[in-house]
């Protein structure tokens, strides 16, 4: 009982909801550069029925074919939802629309042969957000919960699983081998076939490439640790990864944004609204006056002055 | 202004327990035996496979004659053709069985490029690179389809 008891609290740690507030917000901006920058082409492609293949989850859930009118709708709905989301307004109803609209919209993507695999923290991420439900005073929260702390996790196991699965998906591919795919053609292969970035400098080196690829296979295998460090080793492990993925973006071309941006669920948020409000403080004080409706605690130093 | 613990209810608990563990279960189900079609739950494959040190690389591309003599080549982009190469290359088969699917590039690249002349025809290429020993070798164009468009 005490055991499960304590995997029950792994999945669910309580953690502040203000971090909750300031993801959603970061998220939800995000989700709007994402349809235009990323997964941008399912309005155009939505003009090519004939290209069409449903993917199961369109196939079970009965989804029309997309067409022009039926995307941007899905592009209106998405550019609405996202700026309502972010503000942690209607967090439940905003959140669950933009989940549901950025599925499908990503799902139409993926719909014409091409399936990416950078977005599944991304879309987890939406889907998980609004079940923490209305956080009183956002960004400002000072409660803790394990409504969020679930949330934060689930976003977490996805980014670390976004590695670890893709290590998986090379054993299996290769023949259930541990060495076929670092030993394989894979890095000169992808630099042939992308030829704009910095890898053509070192196409001439396969064995660089081969140790590449077994560092790379290596880190996506153990990514898993990841949901068990803190403090300065969290923060080498995020170092690290978003070096991995500038890397991959220098010399191939081909970003994981999507899944990058979700490492912030990781990241100490909660400290932000704090933070600024700081700042805010620092300059009302140093300006020499006091904003009139949020009264500022006093501070020594203030009481020493007023005295004098 | 201390920090508050807000409260969870037995069944809040309950039901993100049991969809942690589904959630789970399905992407290990997807990266161990299924495949892209269940997307989100599929397996992790981009770059996942293993080519072999004699493979030979493809780059597939679509040219085309415009009116004024010109042979191009119209990039498969989103911005420049409404369609990518991912998406062109899944439908090879279809497209050599049936030329007239290059439609989807020409229609795309000509109402983004008004001011070109008109494309009379198309072909559908690679640029085949092989690879000798885990080396760059020798690369050939091959033309698998062409379509001439119909005024």
């Amino acid at each position: 009982m005490k055991g499960l008891r304590s995997i029950g609290s792994w999945f669910l740690p309580v953690l502040p909801e203000s971090r909750v507030a300031v993801l959603r917000t970061v998220l939800y901006l995000f989700v709007i550069i994402d349809i235009h920058v990323f997964v941008r082409d399912p309005i155009p492609l939505s003009r090519h029925p004939e290209l069409y293949q449903p993917l199961m989850i369109e196939r079970v859930l009965h989804l029309p074919p997309p067409s022009v009118p039926l995307t941007i709708t899905l592009y209106l709905i998405l550019i609405v939802g996202c700026l309502v989301a972010a503000c942690n307004v209607l967090p439940r109803l905003a959140g669950g629309v933009v989940a549901a609209a950025f599925t499908w919209w990503t799902a139409i993507g993926m719909s014409y042969g091409k399936v990416d695999h950078d977005h599944l923290a991304l879309v987890v991420a939406l889907w998980v957000l609004p079940t923490v439900g209305v956080i009183a005073d956002r960004w400002r929260s000072t409660q803790r919960s394990a409504q969020a702390g679930w949330a934060l996790k689930s976003i977490q196991i996805c980014v670390v699983f976004t590695y670890f699965l893709s290590a998986l998906t090379k054993i299996r591919s290769g023949g259930w081998s541990i060495t076929s795919w670092p030993e394989s053609s894979i890095l000169l292969w992808a630099i042939i076939r992308r030829p704009h970035g910095l890898g053509q400098f070192l196409l001439p080196y396969p064995e660089l490439l081969h140790l590449m690829q077994w560092l790379s296979f290596g880190a996506e295998l153990t990514a898993i640790v990841v949901l068990w460090l803190r403090g300065r080793a969290l923060l080498a492990a995020a170092i690290f990864w978003m070096g991995f993925h500038v890397f991959t973006l220098a010399i191939l071309y081909i970003h994981f944004a999507p899944t990058a941006i979700c490492w912030l669920a990781f990241a100490p948020l909660e400290r932000l609204g704090p933070w600024l409000r700081r700042v805010k403080a620092r300059r009302w004080q140093r300006a020499g006056w006091r904003p009139t409706r949020h009264p500022v605690p006093v501070l020594r130093d203030n009481a020493v002055n007023s005295g004098g | 202004m201390g920090e508050r613990v807000r409260g969870i209810s037995r069944a809040s608990y309950a039901w993100r327990i049991a969809a942690t563990l589904l959630g789970i279960g399905l992407l290990l189900n997807g990266s161990l035996r299924m495949s892209d079609d269940v997307w989100p739950f599929g397996p992790l494959s981009q770059y996942a496979f293993s080519p072999a040190d004699n493979e030979t690389v493809v780059i597939t591309r679509v040219e085309g004659l415009l009116a004024d003599g010109r042979r191009i080549d119209l990039p498969l982009r989103v911005e420049t053709a409404g369609i990518s190469r991912a998406e062109i290359e899944a439908r090879i088969p279809q497209i050599t069985a049936d030329p007239s699917l290059l439609r989807s590039v020409t229609d795309g690249w000509s109402s983004r490029h008004r001011k070109e002349p008109a494309l009379l025809q198309v072909w559908l290429v690679q640029d085949q690179t092989r690879l000798v020993d885990g080396r760059v070798g020798q690369t050939r164009l091959v033309e698998l389809a062409t379509w001439e468009l119909s005024r």
